[in-house]
């Protein structure tokens, strides 16, 4: 323990970066959810496609593959755009903190949109015909009856959507984002230490997970409640 | 800025030198996490604390922490400890494969055992009861009559399951590995060409993905033959 002193608020901060990550990547992870969702129940059929194409290129490759990809392509193209107006840039690169919550936001997205895709057909059919026989519009329907029922029906695996992004967010610091894994790399050229470090960056992690499950599950029985026998 | 396709001609040869570390490194740790998932599993439906506690804290443990975690803690932190470099373990950590191949099993031993365990809590109590009836033991039911059906319920996750081994053998490219990913790795820091050289690794795994899709398809298929109606 005593080899940790003198980095705590190294690992402090390394553990804020990691939550502003996560909190970024959730938001736009529930966006290209959504929208790969939108797209896969859709009429159109170059919609279906593309969130097909979308759904099996993601999930089907590895995702540091996919982070490298997005840094160092972005990297390439930027650099190339901005050579065109002043040749002496040499190298141009998007942060790693947005390249990486992007790249993981849409791993994690391309998954979610199967969640959300069952959570809207899941929904049972006959309270929307009822809600239809009231007389209650579409977007009535939408908001008041089947996003109550869906997000109950989403929930679990979205917990396990949001384990895997905290867990992904690790990945990050391979493009050189300050993260916990990053104070641990250099925590070690100092101390000599690597065990303790990179256990001090599991422990991190391990309690991340841990509040994500206890949140999901309080939500859980919030969203059962209405099931409970008094 | 163009697409080179010269050099993806030249460059998926060499990524392809560094297919067999791949495979090597998926089914090795495969085979091992399936052992140790299956030990894990029994630990976990035992019924005595002191074998499901152990093992609940272990699955906590490594489902909770990143496998990139796991990979540096073994590759990078146990050389520090003095008493593993004197171990007969030291030839296998010594080595960036056998630390790879290590923390893979055991990050994939933690996801399949609970596999395992919702394929074995799903087969229906009542097949159970009628072998009691008959008079089979718990062993002899336990192998004839629960594991074959668990196995069937288990195929569609352990399939996932499978892929994401295969997916996360990437990250050995970490720990100095020349895997497909870390040969992939070298030529983009050589000759600067992201897009052409990731692409194309994307598609090798890509098509590993679909094979293994397919394949787990057609033994779940098989697996299940007598329950399929027939068409005729």
């Amino acid at each position: 323990m005593e080899s940790l002193t003198g980095w705590w608020d190294d690992f402090f901060w390394g553990s804020v970066v990691v939550v502003e990550v996560f909190i970024v990547a959730l938001v736009l992870m529930v966006c290209f959810g959504l929208l790969g969702s939108a797209a896969k129940l859709s009429n159109s059929k170059i919609l279906h496609s593309i969130a097909n194409g979308y759904t099996v290129i993601f999930r089907g490759t590895p995702e540091i593959l996919i982070l490298l990809l997005f840094y160092f392509g972005s990297a390439v193209t930027l650099t190339a755009i901005a050579q065109l107006f002043d040749p002496s840039i040499k190298f141009i690169d998007i942060p790693p903190f947005w390249a990486g919550s992007i790249a993981i936001s849409l791993i994690v997205g391309s998954y979610a949109t199967e969640t959300f895709r069952g959570a809207f057909l899941g929904v049972d059919t006959g309270q929307i015909e009822a809600a239809r026989a009231l007389g209650i519009s579409n977007f009535k329907t939408f908001v008041y009856i089947r996003i109550p029922a869906m997000w109950r029906l989403a929930l679990p695996p979205f917990g396990n959507h949001m384990l895997s992004l905290i867990k992904d967010t690790a990945l990050i610091s391979v493009i050189g984002l300050q993260e916990t894994m990053f104070v641990a790399e250099q925590a070690t050229g100092t101390t000599g230490k690597p065990f303790v470090m990179y256990l001090t960056v599991g422990a991190i992690y391990l309690t991340f997970s841990t509040f994500i499950t206890l949140s999901v599950m309080g939500f859980e029985k919030y969203g059962s409640k209405h099931l409970e026998v008094s | 800025m163009s697409f080179d396709f010269s050099l993806i001609l030249s460059s998926v040869p060499q990524l392809l030198e560094g297919i067999s570390l791949t495979f090597q490194l998926w089914f090795l740790s495969g085979i091992l996490g399936l052992l140790l998932a299956i030990v894990l599993m029994l630990m976990r439906i035992s019924g005595k604390w002191f074998l499901y506690a152990p093992a609940m804290v272990y699955i906590y443990v490594f489902r909770g922490t990143p496998i990139l975690v796991q990979i540096f803690i073994i590759y990078y932190g146990l050389p520090q400890i003095e008493f593993i470099r004197e171990s007969i373990f030291w030839e296998i950590l010594r080595e960036p494969f056998g630390c790879g191949i290590l923390a893979l099993s055991l990050n994939t031993g933690a996801y399949v055992s609970e596999i395992l365990r919702g394929g074995v809590l799903g087969v229906a109590k009542g097949l159970g009861e009628a072998g009691a009836a008959l008079g089979l033991s718990k062993v002899q039911r336990f192998i004839y009559i629960t594991t074959p059906l668990a196995i069937r319920l288990s195929i569609p996750a352990y399939s996932n399951d499978v892929i994401s081994l295969m997916k996360s053998t990437a990250l050995v490219s970490t720990i100095t590995l020349l895997d497909m990913m870390g040969i992939a790795r070298i030529i983009v820091a050589e000759t600067y060409a992201p897009y052409e050289i990731f692409i194309s690794l994307m598609i090798i795994y890509l098509i590993i993905t679909w094979v293994t899709q397919r394949t787990f398809a057609l033994f779940e298929r098989r697996m299940s033959r007598h329950i399929t109606v027939s068409t005729l």
